[in-house]
């Protein structure tokens, strides 16, 4: 696949490597061991690669520059075994190949070393072209394909890629002559003339031979796998972000630093035991003594708004007693008079805020709501005519005392109070305080 | 002390006791004034002043630690709230200390006069403060895990805290569980405060939601009350109607009250008035609800929260709507009724102010990226950026303006645009920033190694093309295609610090996570029912105090529904969430797969595949590209057998396939994406459209395609002609295919048809060799 081992020859190299393949009048021992001295080990395998893809082309190398490839071929790895060179199945197949020389065949099998086939050294003391001249090929025979690769072939190395798109892959050159319409492109017309002017379809062997050398990589063509990339995980609306303000977590002070804590200790332990339980007289009494020795107390006793509740059911003195306190305190005061309008009513609640009328001044629209919501419930508990009954008594009770006591001024509740009274007039007080309202009109 | 008078057995105690106090008196108001000054130094911004103050207590009160503790933040302010760390160190350290001191304390006191009340050591050296001062601190350092592990244990005995403090950490519990996305924790929270708080306010809301404790102390209170029990519990019950009236009658007083003393002051600043000890209920209640809205908003309950925002916007009248309205905006954006999200958004009015400006461009940028209008979304964040950073830079700091800064999000917005406007470089450094928040959650990282694959794909366009090299002139003019040779070194150049190394450690941390993540929800699955049975025992303990629940029932179960609501709609939740991790962990284990190919590690891509072809109710198109990854990694391996069983599973007939995936299943996947495909095609950078995935017929060709490679390296020639054939057909002009082609016509002999086969596609390009380059 995309396997990107690229090694591309150096322009210089590749001239080296083709002056090498031209020297047929040398000892090819001579041109081989200049090959080691002027390249690297290191770009053997590029030479070698290149090499051999054109020594698959019957008519890009004449006879002698085919000897001296596959000497160079031979030379890269002829320290190891036969077994280790790459191209050992190229060499095999050549020398098999019936359509070559048989010259050509007899120097592959010398060496590879093949039986009888055992004096290389001999051989490449010649130069290519004695080599050529000298052979005699009555007195070779050439063995099977088969029997080269029984010899060689298991124990061929599988070659520097290891999987079979690579294994399968194609180092193969596509032939695209570029001559006239027509025209064989193998005749030698095409043939650069040295001194003639360049025709058209007309190349240079040479020219080819080199950029070959140059462009050839080790990769070869092989089938290609598609590959589809993942689609990119889509954006869910609630991955992109939307952002809502957050409430200002700022750090805190401690304002217990150095504050006096023992003092309201006790107070505070007996209040949370007040919320839920009715305390001692003893106990209320200490509770009322601290809240007056401490003005301040009342601020940091535990009690706040929402306990205000509890501590009005088990202990309404105590919750008079705080709620009187706190009348300095206007704001905290409204709030905790708002936790009392919306307590469910009760016995106790009443009786909280008939002490609390008669301790303080309460604000006007307090005491209007509580009514407004005594008389709402008494109106609502029609399940039950004993419950509404008992509700309404002390509902009006606590009515009169207020009027009684001058609280509230009956004008402002007039219409309210005595709607009320006229639809509970069964039940005895509702009647009576129907009578006080009149004669106050 | 005048309680101790009334036994005289304990008289010369309390004599010594007092003369010991009144010493101590004195020292007491010296101090005390001392710290009431450096309160007030504190609240009006002297810091140094401050500083100064608490050195002198410091000389008095050695090592008191809440003196240190204010110390700590005072230093903080006045280095404008710059040193979080050291910040932290200091808390750390008075924390510690004053562990030690109450310990200590406790032992000498029970020591000496065992059974005295200890409430004293417990008050002095209390450290509640001081956790949830360092629990602040790691809130604004974006450190929601460590920041909620700090609260646990005091959120555990919040029934013995102070109110405010209670309140404190409770709304910081719900910011955390908003930030981090947990619906479990949130809900855990909010019911303690709708029933610790919620009693106040008696909340009879019109959908007959009814606080659960309000309820019990109805209960209690008839059964103490022997004399008026009837008659007590009838009207209790006969309320629930009324309080409304009350209710909104109190909110319109408290409003007007507020509207002239102080003017406008935002929903949520609640907090800031806390310190002063008096909020107001309706404050308070109108907290909640829109508390209540965000938590459906996040469990995409849209239309329980439509209801919601509404009964929000209700309590809100008259009074600051500007977050009731922002959640509207939201859940109209939620609905994609962008317009309308829009208009609200602007109604809120939250770009009028400073700290907020940076948030609304924020949402405006989301919106606009929802209608597919980057260019607008992308100048949007960037805004939003540059107005969080200019509140960063504030310099008297007045308030915590860190608490608002939202700059991390808002990059992470802003990685998302460069993804999808195809900037995979710029999108990267979005998502490293934006990763000190997000480094838990799975999906940054499959984000970073999507641009990391996107960069490798804009890098190499090259790749997609055929390069054939034009060797020698004339009759010897040949032909040499080449194998993306040069694959390497346009990569590393173009592609900055994103590689393919980088996508596998990303993809790899997502994986982690996500399972890690998947393997703590089946446990608080299994955990859940514990969880459950520890509210039943708290509930139980704080309905003792009112033991005969005798009319209380009806109520219950109304306040049963307002959680049942909550309830139904986070098991929802949980399912979208883990339906979610399903479809990252596809997407992640698809990735893997194919940057493990790209790799070259057919072992472990083989792997990612059949882990994803394992997944149940995995989507139809996931499936497919496991098993071609599957296929091509086993081809990698040798192992042309299975990797054939791979292909075959989707041939019909001996030489057909079926489509892997139908439209429909495309068409819902794109429907996702389709905003960011519009854009592309007119916009002028069209690298996004690489993402664009294969249709469902070029997929089947995909299929031909890779068969046809296989066949071919099993030496089957003219049946891999048949099928590159086919998948010609339906991908023409694709560069692997051709190229697969053009090998089985080499291998048949026919060198001509691949030549013509070359010349006729459009996406193989000619590279004249260097011998010719050089000499033209």
């Amino acid at each position: 696949m995309n396997r990107s081992t690229t090694v591309l020859m150096k322009i210089e190299e590749s001239a080296t490597v083709l002056s090498l393949l031209k020297s047929d009048l040398l000892p090819m021992e001579a041109v081989l061991s200049e090959f080691n001295s002027k390249l690297q080990s290191s770009s053997h395998l590029a030479v070698c690669n290149s090499l051999s893809m054109m020594l698959q082309e019957q008519k890009m190398l004449c006879g002698t520059e085919r000897l001296i490839a596959f000497g160079i071929i031979y030379k890269c790895y002829s320290s190891q075994k036969p077994s280790f060179n790459p191209f050992l199945s190229e060499m095999i197949s050549a020398a098999c190949n019936e359509q070559l020389e048989k010259s050509e065949r007899a120097f592959l099998l010398h060496l590879l070393q093949w039986n009888n086939y055992n004096n290389v050294k001999e051989i490449l003391k010649q130069s290519a072209v004695d080599y050529i001249r000298s052979f005699d090929p009555s007195t070779h025979d050439f063995p099977e394909l088969g029997e080269l690769q029984r010899e060689y072939g298991d124990k061929a190395d599988p070659g520097p890629s290891s999987h079979i798109f690579a294994d399968y892959s194609l180092k193969k050159l596509l032939h695209d002559p570029d001559v006239p319409r027509g025209c064989d492109p193998d005749s030698p017309e095409f043939d650069v003339q040295p001194g003639g002017n360049p025709r058209i379809g007309s190349g240079d062997r040479d020219e080819a031979l080199s950029g070959l050398l140059e462009n050839s990589t080790m990769a070869g063509l092989a089938p290609r796998w598609i590959r589809p990339c993942p689609p990119r995980y889509s954006v869910h609306q609630s991955e992109l972000l939307w952002i809502d303000p957050d409430n200002k977590h700022e750090l805190v002070w401690d304002d217990k630093m150095c504050a006096d804590t023992s003092r309201g200790a006790t107070v505070r332990d007996l209040l949370v035991k007040g919320l839920k339980m009715t305390l001692s007289p003893s106990e209320q009494e200490d509770i009322t003594t601290e809240l007056t020795n401490d003005p301040k107390l009342v601020y940091h006793c535990g009690i706040t708004a929402r306990k205000l509740p509890q501590l009005v059911e088990h202990n309404p003195q105590i919750a008079v007693e705080i709620l009187t306190k706190l009348n300095n305190n206007k704001e905290i005061l409204d709030e905790f008079l708002a936790a009392l309008v919306n307590m469910d009513m009760s016995l106790h609640s009443m009786e909280v805020v008939n002490r609390l009328t008669t301790a303080v001044e309460l604000p006007k629209e307090f005491i209007r709501s509580y009514i407004t919501n005594c008389i709402s419930s008494c109106e609502n508990a029609k399940q039950d005519k004993y419950m509404q009954n008992r509700l309404v008594r002390l509902v009006c009770v606590f009515l009169q005392s207020l009027i009684r006591n001058n609280i509230i001024n009956v004008k402002d509740l007039f219409i309210e109070v005595q709607a009320f009274c006229i639809e509970f007039s069964r039940v005895r007080e509702a009647a009576g305080l129907f009578r006080l309202l009149k004669t106050l009109e | 002390m005048d309680s101790r008078d009334s036994s005289s057995a304990v008289a010369s105690d309390a004599a010594r006791d007092a003369s010991l106090l009144s010493e101590d008196a004195a020292v007491l108001s010296v101090t005390s004034t001392l710290a009431k000054s450096a309160l007030s130094c504190f609240q009006s911004g002297k810091f140094e002043d401050c500083i100064d103050i608490l050195i002198q207590l410091d000389q008095k009160q050695h090592n008191d630690p809440k003196v240190l503790h204010n110390m700590a933040i005072a230093e903080y302010f006045k280095g404008g709230c710059s040193k979080s760390k050291k910040l932290l160190e200091e808390l750390n350290c008075v924390k510690k200390q004053s562990e030690e001191l109450a310990s200590a304390a406790r032992e000498q006191v029970e020591a000496v006069n065992p059974g005295t009340n200890v409430s004293v050591s417990k008050d002095q050296f209390d450290s509640t403060v001081t956790t949830l001062n360092i629990a602040v601190t790691w809130f604004h350092m974006h450190q929601y895990t460590k920041s909620s592990s700090i609260l646990e244990p005091l959120f555990q005995n919040i029934g013995r805290l102070d109110e405010t403090i209670a309140l404190q950490i409770s709304f910081l519990l719900l910011d955390i569980a908003l930030a981090c996305h947990d619906a479990v924790k949130f809900l855990a929270v909010f019911d303690y405060m709708d029933k610790a708080f919620g009693v106040g306010f008696g909340s009879h809301e019109e959908n007959g939601s009814t606080m659960q404790l309000s309820s019990n102390q109805g209960s209690k209170t008839s059964s103490l009350l022997s004399s008026s029990v009837v008659a007590d519990t009838v009207a209790e019950s006969s309320l629930c109607e009324e309080t409304l009236d009350y209710d909104n009658v109190l909110a319109e007083i408290a409003a007007e009250k507020r509207m002239k003393s102080v003017g406008h002051i935002p929903a949520n600043n609640l907090l800031k008035t806390l310190s002063e000890r008096s909020f107001s209920t309706a404050d308070l209640k109108l907290e909640l609800q829109l508390y209540k809205v965000r938590f459906l908003l996040l469990t995409r309950n849209l239309k329980l929260a439509k209801r919601e925002v509404k009964h929000a916007m209700n309590i809100a009248q008259k009074r600051d709507s500007s977050m009731a309205l922002l959640l509207k905006s939201q859940l109209e954006y939620a609905h994609g009724n962008h317009q309308k999200a829009m208009k609200l958004l602007v109604v809120s009015g939250i770009h009028k102010e400073s700290g907020t400006s940076g948030i609304f461009n924020n949402n405006l940028g989301c919106i606009y990226y929802q209608l597919g209008k980057y260019e607008a979304s992308s100048q949007l964040f960037s805004k939003a950026l540059r107005s969080c950073s200019s509140l960063r830079n504030e310099k008297p700091v007045k308030t915590f303006s860190l608490s608002q800064n939202k700059s991390l999000l808002i990059t992470y917005n802003m990685g998302l645009l460069y993804l999808a406007r195809g900037e995979p470089l710029l999108a990267a450094q979005c998502f490293q920033k934006a990763s000190v928040v997000f480094c838990r959650q799975p999906l940054i990282w499959l984000r970073l190694a999507e641009c990391c694959m996107m960069a490798l794909q804009n890098g190499l366009l090259d790749r997609s093309e055929i390069r054939v090299n034009v060797v020698g002139k004339g009759k010897y003019r040949k032909l040499m295609i080449e194998e993306n040779g040069h694959l390497e070194l346009d990569g590393s150049t173009q592609c900055g610090k994103l590689s393919l190394p980088l996508a596998r450690a990303c993809l790899s941390n997502g994986i982690y996570l996500l399972n890690e993540s998947l393997l703590n929800e089946s446990k608080s699955d299994r955990e859940s029912t514990l969880s459950v049975g520890m509210n039943e025992t708290k509930e139980a303990s704080s309905a003792d105090h009112g033991e005969a629940n005798t009319n209380s029932d009806l109520k219950e179960a109304k306040g049963g529904l307002n959680q049942d609501i909550m309830q139904s709609s986070l098991s929802a939740f949980k399912d979208i969430q883990s339906r979610e991790k399903l479809l990252i962990k596809q997407a992640l284990l698809a990735n893997m797969a194919y940057v493990e190919l790209e790799l070259e590690n057919p072992i472990k891509a083989l792997a990612a595949a059949n882990s994803l072809l394992q997944l149940p109710d995995c989507s139809k198109i996931y499936v497919f590209l496991g098993h071609l990854y599957a296929a091509e990694a086993l081809c990698l391996l040798n192992r042309p057998v299975e990797a054939g069983a791979h292909l075959s599973a989707y041939l019909v007939g001996p030489d057909d396939f079926k489509l892997p995936y139908e439209q429909e299943d495309f068409d819902q996947w794109r429907m996702n994406t389709s905003s960011d495909c519009e854009e592309t095609l007119d916009s002028s950078t069209g690298n996004a459209r690489d993402s664009v995935f294969l249709k469902p017929e070029e997929a089947r060709g995909a299929l031909f395609a890779d068969l046809a490679a296989l066949l071919a390296t099993q030496g089957h020639h003219d049946q891999a002609k048949a099928m590159i054939t086919h998948a010609l057909t339906l991908l023409p002009n694709n560069v692997q295919a051709t190229v697969t082609a053009v090998y089985i016509d080499m291998m048949l002999g026919r060198s001509q048809d691949a030549l013509t086969r070359l010349k006729q596609c459009t996406r193989v390009s000619f590279v004249p060799g260097r011998l010719e380059v050089r000499a033209s």
